[in-house]
């Protein structure tokens, strides 16, 4: 009981960062019908961009600013900078093919992961990158009973929980957020409702990226490192947790993907390691055939 | 010219989309020969019930029988083997194949000819082959002078008549009993729909059995053998052209109560 | 051959040249793949390695082995963009796994033609084998998977890759299941990391009659052009019968297709299983040539991206299109080495660039540039819309133009008298 308990826990954190990425790769096809091939990516840019801040406030174990605020520059460096990478991405990748048939984009998605993956690589470090952050948030390990959790791992569920809860009032409560439901609905509906249809997508194309990035700081705090090609196993494993949850639907990427990392975190700790991420490819092909809307997803169209 | 068996028997053809009903309790019949036309309103569900015989749609309920045999649960591709060709409200030739190719298609469920024997050239496969090409020659037969001279070019590049042409006598290379024609003359101008009443008659005199949805009413009324009117997704008249042209519900449908009773 | 009407080229004797340049994608494709052009290309291309050890055995230039292995690694991708361009090209699925098939096809033979279970088949039996095994992986994705929609398929089929390339990484040792060991103690079936070694080639004559003896780079750089001689051979019998027919008309329309009697269903198996047995055979012989089975690059989604950006530039469609690409994405890597490190850099860079300005590539012949189209709310005034959206084309112009034309035709003809 004590194991799956601590499983658990684990779980839930793991799965909070799965469904930060999970989200974007929602939002995003539900607004294009585009699945983000390079939002992983875009997660491991972010996780770079605070590894640098890092790298730039902290010398010889000591953050020259307090670590508080060193964070908090991390946290936006990451956000900011995910968030106008992927509306560049948007603009220069995306835009020009967005009434082309339908594989054209994901095809060129391919193109900007493995340029990313690349272009980290080559300019900014082909060896993994260490995030200093003993310096900058405290390693004690908390416990309940007999399951453990490290500060970071705490943290990373808060700040994904609390902006989830964010993300989830403003899609759902604001006028814009009603705008987002409607493009994301019927794109050519809500220019006659007076939408700008570009600037929604240029809003969630931000929100997206910027939670990715988000999960990028906690990832690299908690993990204490990060590499160019973090992006694609991640990437592919939160996006299983949206098509899970149903894909194009914001409650669905959060349910989704605490559900993986718990399911991932059971799988590792009762049945096998080593073959982890096999089961869960093989929970992903399963959804897909079985149930290809996920949970809360509307049921696809009939084909006759 | 009508009269003799029926070649299609629709009985209570339902479709549903959610809260719409497209088409409600839908009966027709259409016997040998005859040239039957569905007219009616945009959206009164025309398109809806060709979808459903050719096998696009599933009928919510309801059951369509070619020569006696059920065509509802059958996959679009095999309910065109039994014997039904259509042709599409806004023309689907498929623009990276030749005139010839796209006719040749046509006869793709009749021509015994696969992967192996193509590259083996069994002899079973040659024959085929020569067999479809042949039915090429006679698929354009009626219209010998329009596209003769285009055979080889790609579909993209054709003129709007000719690809109308093409997909007709694509449907034709797939030598059907019941022959389904969407708006055969949408987007022509008199001349040609003349020479389209004319196709439609050989095409009949040639033994084929024609249910046609056509807007233009001068020309429904100038082939048709009987007319049936439906309004959204109803049968609201059934008969002879003259006998349909003065139902007053019929006007109804088209514009409105005021005009019907005016 | 086709008339482009008002055009004075057509009816001057001009030069066939600027004929076969106004011809297009299509022309050019048509043109380049004719016999009177495909048997002297692979003729010459056979030449090849003999003409280069001819100039190394008559002057001071080393370089015929080195030069030979490169073109039979060109040889062998241009297989693998033909196969790819069956898949993507013609039937317009998005194979993302497709490299797992050319790993399958290198393990499988691997595995009988080695020590790794004590298996040495004869040629002919292990091309059985392989084609047999990827035949049978190919069922097993394609069945399930082929009924689902363009991204959700790239998605399913990416899953199978990533599941392959974990599995044959740890099985190099008995698996352990929920505490339990599956399989003897000493299994190790596919060499995890390392791969497999020692395979042996293929059991071939060392020397012909009249050309002497054959050094092995060169036996299979023949076989590879050979083999490629006889994809080509099978895409333009398929591409020229009902076979090929169906798929173009898939791809271009696939509910008229089903309208006219196509089995979509089956064609687009049968493409998704052909492309991947001919991957399994090209993996077959890489592993005979190079003696080794390895995880990677067989298992790369890398690869698989490369061999992407091979047909996206040469052209989807087009088969002389995937040579060029495959020339052009094999031989420069080769020539800079020095810059091999930015090789993927350059790659994606190409690859976006080509999509977002011209998706064609060189010689493509399939359209996946921007329509016009909108789709949305006016698709449902004519129900067709229960159909999927992105199956149909422009809908809506149409709908527009058909209300005021029958509106026209009602009260303005003098017919319908009221």
């Amino acid at each position: 009981m004590g194991i799956f308990l601590q499983q658990l826990v684990n779980g839930l954190e793991l799965g909070s960062l799965y469904a930060l990425i999970a989200l974007g790769y929602t939002l995003i096809y539900g607004i294009l019908e585009l699945l983000n091939f390079a939002h992983g990516d875009v997660f491991m840019v972010g996780a770079f961009l605070a590894a640098g801040v890092a790298a730039v406030l902290v010398h010889n174990e000591v953050a020259a600013v307090p670590a508080g605020l060193a964070v908090a520059l991390m946290m936006v460096a990451a956000m900011g900078g995910a968030g106008f990478l992927g509306v560049g991405i948007e603009r220069v990748a995306y835009r020009p093919l967005r009434n082309a048939n339908r594989l054209a984009p994901l095809i060129t998605a391919i193109g900007v992961s493995l340029f990313l993956e690349s272009a980290v690589q080559v300019w900014v470090s082909p060896a993994p990158v260490l995030v200093a952050s003993h310096a900058l948030v405290p390693q004690t390990l908390l416990h309940v009973g007999s399951i453990a959790t490290p500060f970071t791992g705490l943290m990373l569920f808060v700040v994904a929980v609390a902006l989830m809860v964010a993300l989830d009032a403003f899609v759902f409560r604001t006028r814009f957020g009603s705008a987002m439901r409607a493009t994301a609905q019927d794109r050519e509906a809500a220019t006659f409702m007076g939408i700008d249809v570009d600037r929604v997508i240029l809003v969630t194309f931000f929100l997206a990226s910027a939670l990715a990035g988000m999960g990028g700081v906690l990832f690299g705090l908690h993990y204490g490192i990060v590499d160019f090609f973090m992006g694609y196993l991640l990437g592919i494993k939160a996006f299983t947790a949206a098509v899970i949850g149903g894909i194009g639907n914001i409650r669905g990427a959060m349910v989704g993907g605490l559900l993986l990392g718990v399911l991932e975190s059971l799988i590792g700790g009762f049945i096998s390691t080593q073959f982890q991420d096999v089961f869960v490819f093989l929970g992903l092909i399963l959804v897909l055939l079985v149930r290809p809307q996920g949970l809360f997803g509307q049921p696809l169209t009939d084909r006759a | 010219m009508s009269g003799g068996a029926a070649v299609l028997e629709i009985r209570g053809l339902t479709r549903r989309f959610g809260g719409l009903t497209a088409v409600d309790n839908f009966d027709v019949d259409v016997r040998e020969g005859e040239i039957v036309s569905l007219v009616g309103p945009n959206g009164a569900g025309k398109t809806t019930v060709f979808n459903l015989i050719s096998g696009v749609l599933r009928p919510t309920a309801g059951s369509v029988l070619l020569l006696g045999r059920e065509l509802v649960r059958l996959p679009a591709h095999r309910i065109t083997h039994q014997g039904v060709a259509r042709t599409f409200q806004n023309i689907r030739v498929f623009p990276q194949l030749t005139v010839r190719e796209n006719i040749l298609l046509g006869t793709h469920h009749w021509t015994r000819s696969g992967m192996l024997g193509s590259v083996t050239f069994w002899p079973g496969t040659v024959r085929a082959e020569r067999a479809a090409q042949a039915e090429v020659h006679t698929a354009i037969d009626l219209f010998r002078e329009r596209l003769e001279a285009r055979l080889e070019d790609p579909a993209f590049s054709l003129s709007y008549a000719n690809r109308r042409r093409t997909e007709i006598a694509r449907a034709l290379a797939a030598r059907p009993k019941l022959l389904l024609l969407d708006e055969p003359a949408a987007g022509m101008n008199p001349y040609e729909r003349i020479e389209m009443a004319g196709l439609i008659r050989s095409m009949r005199d040639r033994g084929l059995t024609i249910l046609l949805i056509e807007h233009h009413m001068p020309l429904v009324m100038e082939i048709s053998d009987r007319v049936v009117v439906m309004d959204h997704g109803v049968k609201i008249a059934e008969g002879l052209p003259k006998e349909v042209h003065s139902n007053p519900r019929v006007v109804e449908a088209y514009l409105g109560r005021r005009a019907a009773t005016a | 051959m086709s008339a482009q009407p008002a055009r004075s080229e057509v009816t001057e004797s001009s030069s066939s040249l600027r004929q076969f340049w106004h011809s297009g994608p299509a022309g050019w494709n048509r043109a380049l793949t004719r016999a009177r052009v495909l048997v002297p290309f692979f003729l010459a291309a056979l030449a090849v390695p003999l003409v280069l050890q001819y100039v190394e055995d008559n002057s001071s230039w080393i370089g015929a082995q080195y030069w030979t292995l490169i073109l039979a690694t060109c040889a062998m991708y241009a297989c693998l963009a033909v196969a790819l361009n069956l898949v993507v090209g013609y039937a317009g699925l998005l194979n993302l796994g497709f490299i797992a098939f050319f790993g399958i096809g290198s393990y499988a033979y691997a595995l009988v033609a080695s020590d790794q279970i004590h298996q040495h088949y004869p040629l002919w039996a292990a091309v059985l084998v392989v084609s047999i095994v990827t035949l049978a992986f190919a069922l097993l994705v394609g069945v399930p998977a082929l009924r689902l929609r363009g991204d959700y398929l790239a998605i399913v089929t990416l899953a199978f890759g990533l599941i392959m390339r974990d599995v044959v990484l740890e099985l190099d040792r008995p698996p352990v299941l929920a505490g339990h060991q599956v399989g003897p103690d000493g299994l190790n079936i596919t060499g995890g990391t390392n791969g497999i070694h020692q395979v042996q080639p293929f059991n071939l004559p060392t020397s012909l009659p009249l050309l002497g003896p054959v050094p092995h780079y060169r036996m299979y750089y023949w076989i590879f052009v050979g083999f490629l001689a006889l994809c080509i051979y099978f895409m333009l019998r398929w591409r020229s019968t009902r076979t090929g027919r169906a798929w173009v008309a898939i791809r271009d329309d696939e509910l008229a297709a089903r309208a006219m009697g196509v089995n979509t269903f089956k064609y687009r198996l049968l493409a998704f299983a052909t492309s991947a047995v001919m991957a399994g055979i090209v993996g077959m012989i890489n592993a005979a040539q190079i003696f080794n089975a390895f995880p990677s690059p067989n298992f790369d989604v890398q690869t698989t991206v490369m061999v992407f950006i091979m047909v996206i530039l040469g052209g989807l469609g087009s088969l002389p299109g995937a040579i060029l690409g495959a020339i052009a994405f094999t031989v420069p890597p080769f020539l800079l080495q020095q810059f091999v490190f930015y090789k993927y850099l350059v790659i994606s860079i190409v690859l976006i660039a080509v999509m977002v300005f011209r998706p064609e590539g060189l010689l493509g012949t399939v359209s996946i540039r921007p329509r016009k189209t909108m789709g949305g709310t006016l698709e449902l005034l004519t129900a067709e819309s229960a159909v999927e959206a992105s199956e149909l084309p422009a809908v809506t112009d149409t709908e527009v133009a058909d209300v005021e034309a029958a509106a026209g035709a009602i009260v303005e003809d003098p017919e319908w008298k009221l």
